[in-house]
């Protein structure tokens, strides 16, 4: 195992810069290591800080990632962790998001490289969620806790810098989304009336795990009059029933993301997840005539023929393949709003957990520090 | 002004072996292999390259082959298919 300082004796591993934050923003940003905001200066110190939190060989490659297929060191992670304003107490779940996401199921090359708006969002279940301060509560996909916004960031800008998901070369995408700034949610779980998605999965409530989903932005469900179960899903439904989204045509998994007052209203309702799930199969539906015509003949008759080569216009497209496909959790504050998360279609979900490397759950950040 | 050290957040390409392809055309002619990427349109344009071989070189055998979906890599033994029976690979996407 190499020391940090011997790491950064190798060559192309340092470059000097004007001790001026501007200086070092336009130098990033002129050599493409940028999601374009101000970033930390990744100096040696900060990552040395940073690597406190980090209980792996520093030269070995934690994962690698495409398109590039660069070696993501601790040390590489780390500089990108920096930039993006982590504590060292979120480098854990900066690693732990990646090493998900390295995983095959989720495709992370097609989700790099394609022409889709998708970007990884990072569902964290757990107590060390809670512990290093991911808000589950009011404005949850939005701006202004620390957590959320810096531990989302590192990972994007670990994909952009070191997997060379560059936009027009490594990442096609058409449009992206505002998403690919940052996508980090904790669940709701003492505002949620269910196991959360962690237990549901079979891991233990003490456990702390990341679910990574290749997502595009949420979709807001605004439901202010239901007051039973099958109203607030038939709202949901609706909202999920797009012609547009991958989900229609893939094996995808999409996310439900229920506020708490409507998890409420649908658990109060005698409605367990997985029959919430069966509801949401069943309605969130779209006639096959509802698309173009171009579209049933070359996608629906002769890609997917095998369902749809002599399916009449009134036949259902759900959108997921099975009912348990669809990830639920509860995140959010107060209110009728819950969201509806599109998601890559082809790409699945992977849940990892957060371990010890004697393989038992961390229960405080603070036993993987070093020392 | 100052100067201070940055930690370089990127990571280079790895090195990787090249292998040096063969030019030499078989007398018989050539072996060709198609990846088709499975995007809608994908076999059109590769039926048309196919044919636009032919024209011009004398093609002894053509293998098809097929990535079980666009943003999936080919899988090994589509790849190792395609690395016995096949002297040159036309890949393409088209939707």
């Amino acid at each position: 195992m190499s020391s940090l300082a011997n790491m950064l004796q190798q060559p192309g591993a340092l470059i000097e810069c004007d001790d001026d934050p501007e200086a070092v923003f336009e130098l990033l940003c002129a050599h493409g290591w940028s999601d374009g905001l101000p970033v930390i200066p990744p100096t040696p110190e900060r990552i040395e800080r940073m690597l406190a939190y980090c209980d792996r060989d520093l030269d070995q490659a934690v994962v690698k990632i495409p398109p590039r297929f660069g070696a993501a060191t601790p040390v590489r992670i780390a500089a990108n962790a920096v930039m993006a304003g982590c504590k060292p107490e979120h480098f854990p779940l900066v690693l732990l998001a990646l090493e998900a996401l390295a995983e095959e199921p989720y495709n992370l090359y097609g989700t790099q490289a394609t022409t889709h708006p998708c970007t990884p969002m990072l569902i964290f279940n757990g107590p060390i969620a809670k512990e290093v301060g991911i808000n589950a509560g009011a404005n949850v996909m939005g701006n202004y806790v620390r957590a959320n916004a810096v531990i989302g960031r590192a990972v994007r800008l670990c994909l952009v810098n070191i997997g060379a998901a560059i936009p027009g070369t490594g990442d096609m995408a058409t449009a992206g989304t505002p998403a690919k700034f940052t996508f980090c949610v904790a669940e709701n779980e003492d505002n949620s009336p269910w196991d959360p998605l962690h237990v549901e999965l079979g891991f233990p409530k003490e456990a702390t795990t990341v679910t990574v989903v290749a997502a595009e932005s949420p979709h807001n469900i605004n439901d202010h009059e239901s007051l039973t179960a099958i109203g607030v899903l038939t709202m949901a439904a609706g909202t999920m029933a797009n012609t547009g989204s991958n989900n229609a045509y893939y094996a995808g998994q999409p996310v439900l993301a229920l506020g708490p007052e409507h998890a409420a209203t649908i658990a109060n309702g005698g409605m367990s997840k997985a029959q919430a799930k069966q509801f949401l199969y069943d309605h969130a539906t779209i006639p096959l005539g509802k698309f173009s015509q171009e579209g049933i003949e070359r996608r629906f008759r002769r890609k997917l023929a095998d369902q749809y080569a002599n399916a009449t216009l009134d036949t259902l497209v759900h959108m997921c393949a099975k009912p348990e496909d669809l990830l639920i959790i509860v995140t959010g504050g107060a209110g009728k709003h819950s969201q509806y998360v599109p998601t890559f279609g082809n790409s699945r979900a992977v849940t990892k957990g957060l371990k010890r490397l004697d393989g038992e759950w961390v229960h405080s950040i603070h036993e993987l520090k070093r020392g | 002004m100052a100067k201070i050290q940055l930690v370089v957040p990127d990571a280079p390409i790895e090195e990787v072996a090249q292998l040096k392809a063969s030019r030499t055309l078989r007398a018989d002619g050539i072996r060709l292999g198609i990846l088709d990427n499975s995007k809608g349109n994908a076999d059109h344009l590769l039926n048309m390259i196919i044919e636009g071989v032919k024209k011009d070189f004398k093609v002894s055998s053509v293998v098809m082959t097929r990535k079980p979906a666009s943003s999936r890599p080919a899988t090994e033994e589509v790849l190792d298919q395609l690395a016995r029976e096949a002297d040159l690979v036309v890949s393409a996407m088209a939707d």
